[in-house]
Order: C-alpha cells, then sequence, then structure tokens
C-alpha cells in the first residue's frame, strides 16, 4: 500500500512536469514561430522601404509590383499602401479601394511617430473587417514616409489555430486586455473577450507562465508566452483531464490494483480466519474430548490401583466363608456319625456360621456395589449433591487401605455445610484421588494423619482441603503434578492420572484446585468448588436419605467402616 | 506322628476363630493373634511348627513378620495367606523363606493339607539336623563342649 501510494506519488509529480513543460514547450514554440513570421514580415517591408523610396512607390505599377514581391514571400499579405508624413494614403495595392484617406488619426499612424515598427491589434477599421496591420517608418533625406501593410487574419489565424494539444488542447493569441487576437477552435471570436481570461495568469514582462484555472466549471491549464514584437500573449489551454489522462488512468489502475489488493486480502483474512476459527473450535473439541477420555482412563487406572484392594476386601469375606462352611460340614458330618439328636450347640454353631455367611455375602455385596459405583462409565450427571455423603463415600472406600498403613482419616466438616453442584461420581473421584495419593504419601511411615475439611468459602463456593503429614512432593515436581502420566510412584504402581483427572473434573465443574506441600511435612490439597443454587431440594432429600441408609447397613458391618484408623 | 502346632495370624477374627475351632478338632494345637506385633509375641512364648500368616495387615505387613519369624525361628515354617496374590509379592516371600503361598478363599482342607506339608518338611528338617548334629559329635565329640552350631 505504503509502496503503491508512493510510486502513485512520484508519478503523479513526474507526469505533472511532462504536462508541465509540455504545454511549456508548444507555447513558446509557436511564440517562437509567430515572432518570427510577424518579424520576418516586419522585416519584408524593412526591405521594402530600404529598397524603393516614397516617391518610386507611388509610381503607378511599382507597389503593385512590390506587392507581388511580397506575396510570392509570404500570401499573408493582404494589401499594401505607402503613406506620407501627414497620413494621406498615397498609394495603395489590394482589394479594397483606400487611396486618398487619411489616415492621421488612426492608431497606428500616432503610433509609428514614436517607433519605426507598429504592429497593431486586430482591429475593423475602414474595410470592416478584423485585420491587423504591420506598418513601418521610413525617415528619408529629412522626408518621413510610411509603408503599411494588413496581414490576412484568416492566415494569420491557420498559424495559431493549427496548433492541437491532446484532445482538448488549443492555442490562440490575445493583447493585454485580454481580447482575442487569433480566432478560438471553441468559444470565442476574433476581437471579443478572451472568456477565459483572468483563469490563468500572464507575466507582465516577457516571461512564460504556467497555470491551472477553472473556467465554467472545467479545470484547465495555461501555459503563456508574451510575443516579443508585439505586445500580445500566447495562451495555450488543455483541459486538466485531458491533460493529465495518462497520470489518471494511471492512478485509477493503482487504486484498482490496490482496491484489488485489498479485497483480495480481506477475503484471504477472512478464509484464513475462518479456517482458523474452525481449526480452534476443532482443537477445543478434541481438547473436551480428551479430557472426557483423560477422566475415563483416570477412572480405569484408578480401577487398576484398587482392585488389588478390593479383591483382598472381597477375598476375606470368601475366605470367612470358606471357614465357615467348612464348619458346617464337619459339625454336620459328626451328627452323623455320632447317631444322636443334633445336641443345641452344634445347631447353634451352624446357624452362627450361616449368619456370619449371610454377613460375608452382604459384605462383598457392599463392596462389589461401590466397585459398580465407581467403574461404571455414565454420562456427567449434574446435580445437588451434599458434600458430607460425598466425602463420607470417598473415605470409606480407602479405610481400608488407610488402617493397614496405620492412617487416621479425620474429618473436620462444616456442620451447614451448602449443596455442591456437579456430578456425584466425578466429585467422589476427585475426593478418592486425593486421599489415595494422601495415604500413599503416608506410606511407609508407619501411621499419620489425613485430616479432610469442608467449610464454605464466600458466599459462592465451598473450600474442601485433604492435608496429610506425609512424604510432601518435591519443590521441581511442583509444577508438574497435575500433568497426565506424571508420576512419582514406582513403574507399574502409579498411571500420572489421578491428579490430572483431579484438575479435570475440577476445571469442569467451574472449581479451582491448589496444593501446598513441604518436602517430608506433608501436602495439602485445597479446591474449591462452585455453590449448587438452593432450589431442587428433592434431590439433595433423596440423595440425604441413601446416604443415611447406606451408613446404617455400614453401622452393621461393625469392623468394616468403625473404628477409623489403627 | 506329634501334634501340629499351628500359629494363625490373620486380621479378620472371626476367621481365625472358626478356623482355629476347625483345625482344632482335625488334631492340631492353634494358636491366633491379629497382628504381626502379636503374631511375634506368640512365637516367642511357645514351641510353633507352621504360621499362616496373611500377608495384608494393619500394623506390621505379613512379609515383614515373615522375615522377623525366619530371623528368630529359622525352622518354623510360614504359609502365606493373601487376599491378592501378585507375582512380586509371591516371589519375595518365598525368597524370604516362606514354604508356600495360599490365596484367599482357601478350602481349610486345602489349608491342613498344606500345614501338614510343611509340618513334614520341618520335621525333616529338624531330623536332618539332628542328624547332622549327630554325625557331627561323632566325628568330633569334642564340638558337643563347644558353642551349639547351626547345621551346616
Amino acid at each position: 500500500m505504503l509502496l503503491c501510494g508512493s510510486l502513485i506519488y512520484y508519478f503523479a509529480t513526474y507526469s505533472r512536469s511532462q504536462v508541465k513543460s509540455e504545454l511549456m514547450r508548444i507555447a513558446s514554440d509557436h511564440r517562437r514561430l509567430i515572432d518570427e513570421f510577424l518579424s520576418e514580415r516586419a522585416g519584408d517591408l524593412r526591405f521594402a522601404t530600404s529598397f524603393y523610396n516614397c516617391e518610386a512607390l507611388c509610381t503607378q505599377g511599382r507597389l503593385e509590383q512590390l506587392f507581388g514581391y511580397l506575396q510570392s514571400s509570404s500570401k499573408a499579405f493582404f494589401d499594401l499602401g505607402v503613406f506620407d508624413d501627414e497620413g494621406n494614403h498615397l498609394a495603395y495595392v489590394g482589394p479594397f479601394d483606400l487611396a486618398g484617406k487619411n489616415y492621421a488619426k488612426a492608431e497606428w499612424f500616432t503610433a509609428l511617430q514614436e517607433t519605426d515598427l507598429y504592429i497593431s491589434d486586430v482591429f475593423l477599421g475602414y474595410r470592416n473587417i478584423p485585420h491587423f496591420v504591420l506598418a513601418v517608418r521610413k525617415d528619408h533625406r529629412n522626408r518621413r514616409w510610411f509603408l503599411r501593410a494588413t496581414i490576412d487574419t484568416l492566415y494569420f489565424n491557420d498559424l495559431v489555430e493549427q496548433i492541437h494539444v491532446g484532445k482538448t488542447g488549443e492555442a490562440y493569441l490575445v493583447n493585454r486586455k485580454g481580447t482575442l487576437q487569433s480566432a478560438r477552435r471553441g468559444k470565442g471570436r476574433l476581437m471579443e473577450q478572451d472568456p477565459d481570461d483572468g483563469s490563468y495568469t500572464v507575466d507582465g514582462g516577457m516571461a512564460p507562465t504556467f497555470s491551472a484555472g477553472r473556467h465554467s466549471g472545467q479545470r484547465y491549464l495555461y501555459a503563456t508566452e508574451p510575443l516579443r514584437l508585439i505586445d500580445w500573449v500566447l495562451v495555450v489551454r488543455q483541459e486538466m483531464s485531458d491533460a493529465y489522462a495518462s497520470l489518471s488512468h494511471a492512478v485509477l489502475a493503482a487504486a484498482g490494483i490496490i482496491v484489488g489488493g485489498g479485497v483480495v486480502v480481506v477475503f484471504l483474512a477472512f478464509v484464513l480466519a475462518s479456517g482458523l476459527s474452525h481449526q480452534l473450535a476443532l482443537a477445543d473439541v478434541e481438547k473436551r474430548e480428551m479430557r472426557t477420555q483423560l477422566i475415563i482412563a483416570g477412572k480405569l487406572a484408578e480401577v487398576g490401583e484398587m482392585s488389588a484392594g478390593l479383591a483382598h476386601e472381597i477375598n476375606n469375606p470368601l475366605q470367612v466363608m470358606k471357614s465357615e462352611q467348612a464348619m458346617i460340614e464337619e459339625v454336620l458330618s459328626d451328627m452323623k456319625e455320632s447317631r444322636v439328636p443334633p445336641k443345641s450347640e452344634d445347631l447353634a454353631v451352624i446357624k452362627d456360621a450361616a449368619q456370619q455367611i449371610n454377613t460375608q455375602i452382604e459384605r462383598c455385596k457392599g463392596i462389589t456395589q461401590e466397585l459398580l459405583k465407581f467403574a461404571r462409565k455414565n454420562e456427567p450427571s449434574i446435580r445437588p449433591v451434599e458434600l458430607k455423603t460425598s466425602l463420607a463415600e470417598a473415605v470409606h472406600m480407602v479405610e481400608r487401605q488407610a488402617q493397614i498403613e496405620n492412617i487416621r482419616i479425620v474429618q473436620e466438616l462444616d456442620p451447614e455445610l451448602p449443596l455442591l453442584i456437579g456430578d456425584p461420581n466425578r466429585l467422589q473421584q476427585v475426593f478418592l484421588n486425593l486421599l489415595n495419593n494422601s495415604v500413599h504419601a503416608l506410606k511407609g511411615k508407619g501411621g499419620g494423619e489425613i485430616h479432610i475439611r469442608a467449610q464454605r468459602d464466600g458466599d459462592s463456593a465451598v473450600s474442601i482441603s485433604v492435608a496429610d503429614d506425609g512424604c510432601g512432593i518435591r519443590p521441581e515436581d511442583m509444577d508438574k503434578i497435575f500433568h497426565p502420566f506424571f508420576t512419582t510412584k514406582p513403574v507399574g504402581e502409579g498411571t500420572g492420572l489421578g491428579l490430572s483427572t483431579v484438575y479435570g473434573i475440577v476445571e469442569g465443574l467451574g472449581g479451582q484446585i491448589s496444593v501446598t506441600s513441604e518436602l517430608n511435612g506433608g501436602t495439602v490439597f485445597t479446591v474449591s468448588l462452585p455453590l449448587a443454587p438452593t432450589e431442587e431440594p428433592d434431590h439433595a432429600n433423596a440423595d440425604g436419605k441413601r446416604s443415611n441408609a447406606h451408613r446404617e447397613e455400614d453401622g452393621h458391618n461393625g469392623d468394616y467402616t468403625t473404628a477409623v484408623g489403627g | 506322628m506329634a501334634i501340629i502346632r499351628l500359629l494363625l495370624v490373620d486380621d479378620e477374627e472371626r476367621f481365625l476363630t472358626t478356623t482355629s475351632a476347625l483345625l482344632e478338632k482335625r488334631g492340631l494345637e492353634t494358636f491366633t493373634a491379629t497382628n504381626g506385633l502379636d503374631a511375634i509375641k506368640v512365637l516367642d512364648a511357645n514351641r510353633i511348627d507352621v504360621v499362616i500368616l496373611d500377608v495384608r495387615m494393619p500394623g506390621l505387613d505379613g512379609l515383614e513378620v515373615l522375615c522377623s519369624i525366619k530371623h528368630k525361628h529359622p525352622l518354623i515354617e510360614v504359609i502365606m495367606l493373601t487376599g491378592h496374590a501378585t507375582v512380586e509379592s509371591a516371589v519375595s516371600g518365598l525368597r524370604l523363606g516362606a514354604f508356600d503361598y495360599l490365596m484367599k478363599p482357601c478350602d481349610v482342607s486345602v489349608l491342613l493339607k498344606k500345614v501338614a506339608e510343611a509340618h513334614a518338611r520341618k520335621q525333616t528338617a529338624e531330623e536332618e539336623a539332628r542328624k547332622a548334629r549327630i554325625d557331627h559329635i561323632v566325628s568330633d565329640p569334642l564340638s558337643v563342649f563347644e558353642d551349639e552350631q547351626p547345621p551346616q
């Protein structure tokens, strides 16, 4: 654009100067031509006055002879006359009968008293046709006489009128008063005031000028040059649009290129931008898919990690059942052998064993349900969640492991916790992952404490923190802990998906997660989650009931849920 | 055949009571412990032939208890019992000197059979140790007066 602009500017400047110099050159050339013509004609007359004397020319036939000579030199001579010092027309040759007239009062005659050459403006004179005269004075032996020739205005006109510049360029002569001294091709007849007078500037002296002016709605360029021999000015006029036609074509072309280029640029920008935005949208979709996949992968990984624990969980009650079953068989076979009515104590043993088997089956059922609840790949169901329940369930799932590691899990929950909005399964996954990490951090320490705190965080959020006094996170790992597949656990034990999953879920819920950790001092993960709206109490109640039922059921199981930690 | 003196170590109390009752019926003398520390105490206080040891327990875990048993009582055979056997823990258990591995849930009869095998091996080992000692004494009677050395 800038390049184009500056190119146009330079071209325009160049083009202007070209037009100017062209017009001025034309004016100058033709001025010289006209001056030459006039000085030749003056020379002709001067030659005649020095070659002949007055008396000789007045002789019959001599003037005709001279006129013949002059006409052979230039067809411009129209007539020729000889005058004495009183202005009497002594001899005349030409198409009119002018001999004998007195010109003492004629302008040319008076002017010639001062100078020896006079060229008049175009005038009508006695003949009543436009013409101008060229007269010379001759002082010979105290006798003054004059030779005057009329210049054919038509012939003279041709000299000027034939000038063509471009389509609209023309040239004409005006005198200093702005009266036309040659006919104009366009408007303006001979001897009338030049209609363009005042539109252009004329130098008072002999200098050529160049100017631009406005006349009857058109803009014109004018080049003027005063004649040397006579107080006339040659004007070359051209319409500006015509003169600058090439320039305006170039400007138009350049503007076209700029506009075209601009359109292309805008179009390309639009195409690129829409392509880019499409790609961004695609990337966004991919990112979302990725996050979903990450959550699923994380969930599966958690399942894998927990499968060992869960197998243990299930196999222990099964082992108890095996023993009970063996005991029943034993007692039954004893009864069979002894062939006496069963002793009440034996029956009691069988009954107790059967009951124990039932208890263990219930326990297994509970475990498998937990597992299914966790592993089920369900769409996120956003609904109000009771934080207490969610936390309790998560604690419940790591309790066993914690017990083994001699870890105490302490829950410090604000009794007036508001409802949260979110997917209960995912929320649970968040807490479970954080708890698992804490348990892992305390592994091998021979006991420790995990504190779960939950309280309101301002009016619109709840903050839940999981703090342990475990091994902590190394400072250099701090910025990597949320990266997928980053793990400090030995190969095969951790997938590195836990915290990235947590991060994804918390972010998905519009919450925030932060972590503070001290190496060998412990780690605190704080999750801030936006609150659920207070409506939809039905859901909340349903949730609450379910969790209560769950807890009662747990109560039956005795050792399974009570006495967290060792 | 001597009465097998068995120690059952598991954090499932019900499993301990029922299984020990059953095994007592089969003529074994049983002891129980619900955690590793208790198990070690029982071992220190009683003469035990075979230990059935749960791998995963609160406090001291099974492998640690195994180490401690093998250190203090190298002739006692230990059968590991696990809810979830992984190759790693099995290998490390066997390397530490466990007699065998049993996977929960396990039939009491299988358990008993394993215990019998373990006991038999222990007896064999003790027999061999005794023989070696006798041979040693025979070949070098003066060694009786030296401090008791473990058999080579």
